[in-house]
């Protein structure tokens, strides 16, 4: 079972790329990112353990019913909405850069809004199923994908192209002190953990958390490679020219013998049936989240039927979805992720800490 | 009913997927080269030059069929979606792989012609890029007698698949363009001349600054420099001793430099250890002391290493990276307006170091 949290922590991870974080902390590169970077590993392995050892003491159930066990009901209502908010936009951001992407790399004539609607549809149809399902598909799309990440990323950091000499000027400004931006999106690599809040409702009575140490460390991995191979690739000027560094630096590798010369093209397909895992798996947490505001809710992990009121929520997530990206444009879009990125961390410790109390005090209690 | 509103979604989506613009492989026209020179026309100063992939059933030496299309225009952009009125095929840079600029426009000014390849999706930053002389459409015109496949004898030149000389210096465009923002690593790339007979020869490199060519070195230059910068083995050196020639071969080369403080002057110290078996020597060798060989041979090397970095250094431009270096060893931001100030007048010391393996098959 500890797998199902290993999922949602890659698959949280590697979707970083996706949300504008390499850009966010290439662009703060002399300025702080690499301190705040440090702050970052150090902010997220602490709520890594703080959550998980939280939710241990609370088998089987998600966070609403953590919380409503020990809250007054108006407050976990609200905050319950808002939470499903804050899920909702992370993978709205990752739908529409998805299609977007798809539109400037394979097929620059289709319509994007046409495109997101596509993605949408799909994506919400699975984020219907029932929690089991959705891990499960989570947990194909990773073993399908993950190997080709893990390929990419490795020739990457093997390739002669990557020069040293730069990603150490950039290492060199570790001195400069953090800022909140960049800690905020160095800390999202981290944020999986949250994920939990739904598919905590999985894990059995007798569950316990094993191997937490791997998560840090392969937090601290991802997180350098997002950020010091664009550098290595692109230089320590040339880096902050680009808007998809993550395309491009796929783009400048070769496959010589591969069946597709340019990675980049293997690159964006994994990259965009990542996308569409993550996004189901938010819209699905978002739409539990709101369920369980409901009167006579009761949560249920694998339920052989689909209610109404799943198709109604994420109708109206996949009509947001459409609506956002009639509003915004690719410059916008980044900008408010850069505030969703802060505004996010906040709302996480405030969540953890939150949660993390009522679990030991339930224990002092009993 | 369920079956009914199933097989309606599946007509919806279909009717979206008839608005994607997809053209068929045989309604289109495949780039493989593009040469961009500079005009005489004042008004359109960039003249552009597609090759353009004939498919032919046939593959066999000599068999490939390109077609050509110039204009000139006031901008690249500009030219290259006039140009599609010129075709009947829709045009596709997914399979360029090949970039020639032309001498004129390289010694004027690349950068406009640099932005726009970044900007373009369909460009892959994997294309090599070189300098066509004595211009770029010229180059485009010459049909090798022994190419298979359209614009494959350019792009075979280049990768490690065809030949793999140690001339040429092989450029793509995503380090290009790396190499022409970073601070302290300049650009540089190979140098194509159109030969009297129909092919070419690629044994020059040019270096470049920020905006344009200051120095083409010489095929032997070249070579050093692959060497120095590229550990490239595969090559030859030339040595002198006791008033003879010989002709080693490397099997081996690894090179690496610090920059520091020497005697109170600013020094950056090359050690370059190679391994290497003769080529060509004089009969007898094999009895001779290699250690009084190899000192020579060091002497000799280290000498004409010194005199090419100094050569790239009068020429105001930094190819291998010292700068960058200096900057990861020199944390804060003072230290590119310092090197600047350093460049100019650093001293080179080369510590070559030879080891002989071998004379070959015979003594």
């Amino acid at each position: 079972m500890n797998r199902y949290f290993f999922y949602n922590f890659i698959l949280v991870s590697f979707i970083n790329l996706m949300l504008y974080v390499p850009h966010i902390l290439i662009q703060l590169r002399y300025s702080g990112a690499v301190s705040s970077m440090l702050v970052g590993i150090v902010i997220g392995s602490i709520l890594v353990y703080m959550y998980s050892s939280a939710l241990a003491r609370y088998p089987e159930k998600g966070l609403p019913e953590i919380l409503k066990l020990h809250c007054p009901k108006w407050l976990v209502s609200i905050s319950m909405v808002f939470f499903a908010a804050m899920w909702w936009f992370a993978t709205t951001i990752v739908v529409v850069a998805g299609a977007i992407l798809i539109n400037r790399f394979f097929n620059p004539d289709a319509n994007v809004t046409l495109l997101l609607a596509m993605l949408v549809l799909a994506c919400g149809y699975a984020a219907t199923r029932s929690t089991l399902s959705v891990m499960f598909i989570v947990e194909i799309g990773l073993i399908v994908n993950a190997p080709i990440i893990m390929f990419v990323m490795f020739k990457a950091v093997r390739s002669p192209q990557l020069n040293w000499d730069a990603i150490r000027v950039v290492a060199n400004y570790v001195t400069k002190m953090p800022t909140l931006t960049s800690v905020a999106a160095a800390t999202f690599i981290f944020t999986g953990y949250i994920n939990l809040s739904i598919f905590n409702r999985l894990f059995p009575p007798n569950f316990r958390f094993k191997f937490r140490w791997i998560y840090p460390l392969f937090g601290i991995m991802i997180l350098f490679i997002t950020f010091f191979v664009p550098i290595g690739f692109h230089g320590t000027e040339g880096v902050n020219q680009y808007i998809y560094i993550w395309s491009l630096t796929a783009d400048s590798m070769l496959m010589q013998y591969g069946f597709i010369e340019r990675i980049l093209f293997l690159f964006l397909i994994v990259y965009l049936n990542l996308t569409l895992v993550y996004t189901m798996s938010g819209w699905h947490q978002a739409m539990e989240l709101i369920k369980s505001c409901f009167r006579n809710s009761k949560p249920e992990i694998d339920s052989p039927k689909t209610l109404i009121s799943n198709y109604v929520i994420v109708g109206i997530f996949a009509s947001l979805t459409i609506l956002y990206h009639m509003l915004t444009n690719e410059k916008i879009n980044m900008y408010i992720t850069s505030f969703w990125l802060v505004f996010r961390m906040f709302i996480e410790i405030l969540t953890v800490i939150w949660v993390f109390v009522l679990s030991r005090r339930r224990s002092t209690a009993a | 009913m369920r079956l009914t509103n199933r097989i309606l979604l599946a007509i919806i989506v279909l009717g979206m997927l008839s608005s994607c613009g997809f053209k068929d492989i045989d309604k289109r026209f495949f780039v493989v080269a593009l040469g961009l020179d500079m005009s005489d026309n004042e008004k359109k100063p960039y003249r552009i030059t597609l090759q353009l992939a004939v498919p032919s059933p046939k593959i066999e030496p000599g068999a490939s069929k390109t077609q050509i299309e110039t204009i000139e225009s006031e901008s690249i952009s500009e030219g290259v979606r006039m140009l599609k009125a010129y075709v009947d095929k829709e045009l596709d840079f997914g399979h360029c792989k090949v970039f020639i600029i032309g001498e004129k426009l390289a010694r004027k000014d690349y950068r406009d012609l640099l932005q726009w390849m970044m900007r373009r999706r369909d460009i892959q930053s994997v294309a090599d890029i070189a300098i066509g002389k004595p211009d770029a459409e010229s180059l485009l015109k010459v049909r090798p007698v022994s190419e298979r496949y359209p614009g494959n004898t350019l792009f075979l030149s280049f990768g490690a698949d065809g030949t793999e000389s140690s001339y040429t210096y092989v450029e793509s465009l995503s380090d290009f363009s790396r190499r022409a923002t970073e601070e302290g690593l300049d650009p540089l790339m190979p140098v194509i001349v159109k030969d009297n007979k129909q092919s070419f020869i690629m044994n020059r490199t040019a270096l470049l600054n920020k905006k344009k060519v200051k120095l083409v070195l010489s095929p032997p230059e070249s070579q050093l420099y692959n060497q120095l910068a590229m550990d490239f083995t595969k090559s030859s050196m030339h040595g002198m001793f006791e008033g003879i020639n010989l002709v080693v071969a490397l099997t081996e080369i690894h090179s690496k430099y610090h920059i520091g403080k020497q005697n109170g002057e600013e020094t950056i110290t090359m050690d370059i250890k190679m391994k290497v078996v003769f080529e060509e020597a004089p009969k007898g060798l094999y009895e001779r002391d290699w250690a009084s060989i190899e000192r020579q041979l060091n002497k000799i090397y280290a000498k004409s290493c010194v005199a090419l970095l100094r050569k790239i250094q009068k020429a105001g431009v930094d190819p291998v990276g010292f700068g960058l270096r200096y900057r990861a060893t020199h944390p804060g931001s003072g230290a590119w307006k310092q090197w600047e100030s350093i460049y100019p007048t650093v001293k080179f010391v080369v510590r070559a170091n030879i080891k002989i393996e071998g004379t070959g098959l015979i003594k």
